[in-house]
């Protein structure tokens, strides 16, 4: 799979760090990425299924480019979703189509993370992907 | 601490760091004996139960039914239904007692403080047919309204209450509880999980007239657990499942059933889990369980108090009978995210919302994390818990 820049830089400085709790902070350290869906705009239209924590992402396009709006209780969830934000945002919906969700596991973090909260993850991502495909 | 030397996924790591394992109310993990009496089980002597006449089938049958034997003595019950767990056994009284014998507009009486294993079971029924729920409310010292109690009894049939609460630990006043509910001609069932890993309850003494709970809270297998039963109840009771060995005649016009606890249980049993129960049972039967309460009661204690000086909200209140389980919340970080945290330090902790959704919605929370301890845990890991979580709330708070 080849990944945007952006995401194979992640891949590289994610890779190289060994302890789990500081892994973690570097996904906290990611929800600063996140572009705010604000909380009176999260429904049941927003909700990600699956996740443990309270979750809401809304996908938009400008200009033809996707934006990715997210928002979740969870500092880990958000950071998981600055990270697809990253990935995502300003690109075009035929591109962002192909991207795969393995990078979050060659990032090591769905093995930092609990099952639960991987399918959260894979839920997320399956999601936006199902909204970038019914609004392209 | 010997003890710990018998329980060999003590010694393993987790990221790197000795497992510190605080997940106990959710399960509790097994001395090598219980592995063992399963190991053995499958390498030497399985085989199905009742029925064939061959040694192994012989060997198989006796493990299982040890497992009843020691049901009975342990607890002083005359009926001991094997089930997969708590939740089967509440489902079991709700199918096999319930249909039987309750109709539409009577009442069935139940706590906030229930797991969901001790909800909804009942709420089905409810809707099937038409019986009256209705909770008691717990107060702000974590303890059930007994005076809402005492008045929610008219036209009740049965009272379903937690022995110990799986988040608060609080051990509820059973005694009182089964006393009022009989005088007002109600039965009891007591959800016991968490109550007789730490609790020798003497079932007759009790007088309750159910009371289900797990093996693998009390280091036994997953997957099995009880029914005890009071003998005149059992009698009321059709069967809930049919099949296998709950069945005396079959012909293609109808069938006849066991009398005997059998009746309940359909299918070919858990015959490991049940031979490992045993092994559990003998291996805590070599230890002094209030002294052992005690002591952890106290190291539960002493963390609740660390925790409310970091400005940390307890839920609990940690008196001498009840659970040794701390839940809290932290002001600044979330519960899934704490937990992550302490897991990459090897503490194994839970989060969420404990399958006790409407505790917890009464205390206006949707999650907490909560430590639970058992037989294996020292006060030197309560302490190393109590070093991390503080480095962890100055880093990530």
């Amino acid at each position: 799979m080849t990944y945007p820049e952006i995401l194979v830089e992640l891949i590289e400085e994610f890779s190289e760090v060994e302890d789990k709790l500081e892994r973690l902070e570097m996904v906290f350290d990611m929800a600063d990425e996140v572009v705010p869906l604000p909380i009176d705009q999260w429904d049941d239209g927003s909700r990600v299924v699956g996740c443990q924590s309270e979750a809401h992402v809304r996908v938009d396009f400008e200009d033809g480019k996707i934006i990715l709006r997210s928002g979740a209780d969870a500092k880990l969830v958000q950071g998981l979703m600055g990270i697809l934000t990253l990935a995502l945002n300003g690109t075009a919906p035929a591109q962002a189509l192909l991207l795969s969700p393995e990078f979050a596991e060659e990032m090591g973090i769905l093995n930092s993370l609990s099952p639960s909260r991987s399918n959260g993850f894979r839920n997320m991502f399956d999601k936006v992907m199902r909204d970038i495909r019914s609004l392209h | 601490m010997a003890l710990r030397d018998d329980f060999p996924i003590l010694k393993r790591e987790v990221n790197g760091h000795p497992l510190v394992y605080l997940d106990n109310a959710a399960t509790t993990q097994k001395p090598q004996v219980v592995l063992d009496a399963m190991n053995d089980y499958y390498t030497l002597s399985n085989a199905n139960v009742h029925r064939a006449v061959h040694t192994l089938a012989g060997e198989a049958t006796e493990g299982y039914e040890l497992c009843r034997t020691r049901l009975k003595s342990w607890f002083n019950a005359e009926r001991a239904v094997i089930t997969s767990g708590t939740t089967e056994a509440i489902n079991l009284v709700a199918h096999g007692w319930g249909r039987a014998n309750l109709k539409s507009g009577d009442v069935i009486v139940l706590t906030e403080m229930e797991h969901h294993s001790d909800i909804v079971p009942w709420q089905m029924l409810a809707e099937e047919r038409g019986v009256e729920l209705r909770y008691v409310p717990v107060l702000d010292d974590f303890t059930l309204d007994m005076d809402v109690y005492a008045a929610s009894l008219e036209g009740a049939k049965l009272v379903c209450v937690v022995h110990t609460s799986n988040v608060l630990g609080v051990r509820n006043p059973l005694e009182e509880i089964i006393g009022i509910a009989h005088e007002n001609e109600a039965l009891v069932l007591i959800d016991a999980a968490q109550g007789v890993p730490h609790d020798r309850i003497d079932f007759k003494q009790f007088d309750a007239d159910f009371m289900a709970f797990s093996a693998h809270k009390m280091c036994g297998p997953t997957g099995i657990g009880a029914l005890l039963i009071k003998e005149e109840v059992f009698q009321t009771m059709q069967p809930f499942m049919g099949g296998g060995d709950m069945i005396s005649t079959v012909t293609t016009e109808g069938s006849t059933y066991q009398t005997n606890e059998h009746k309940f249980e359909a299918g070919t049993p858990k015959i490991a889990e049940a031979i490992g129960w045993c092994a559990a049972f003998d291996w805590m039967s070599k230890l002094d369980l209030e002294k052992e309460h005690e002591r952890l009661i106290g190291i539960a204690r002493w963390v609740a108090d660390e925790l409310r000086s970091m400005d940390i909200t307890v839920y609990g209140r940690h008196g001498p009978k009840d659970g040794a389980v701390v839940s809290f919340l932290h002001p600044t970080i979330h519960t899934e995210d704490l937990a992550h945290l302490l897991d990459a330090r090897g503490f194994a902790v839970r989060t969420g919302h404990h399958c006790a959704q409407p505790l917890l919605n009464r205390f206006g929370i949707s999650s907490a994390v909560r430590a639970s301890f058992y037989l294996y845990n020292t006060m030197d890991e309560a302490q190393r818990f109590i070093v991390q979580l503080r480095d962890i709330t100055e880093r990530f708070g």
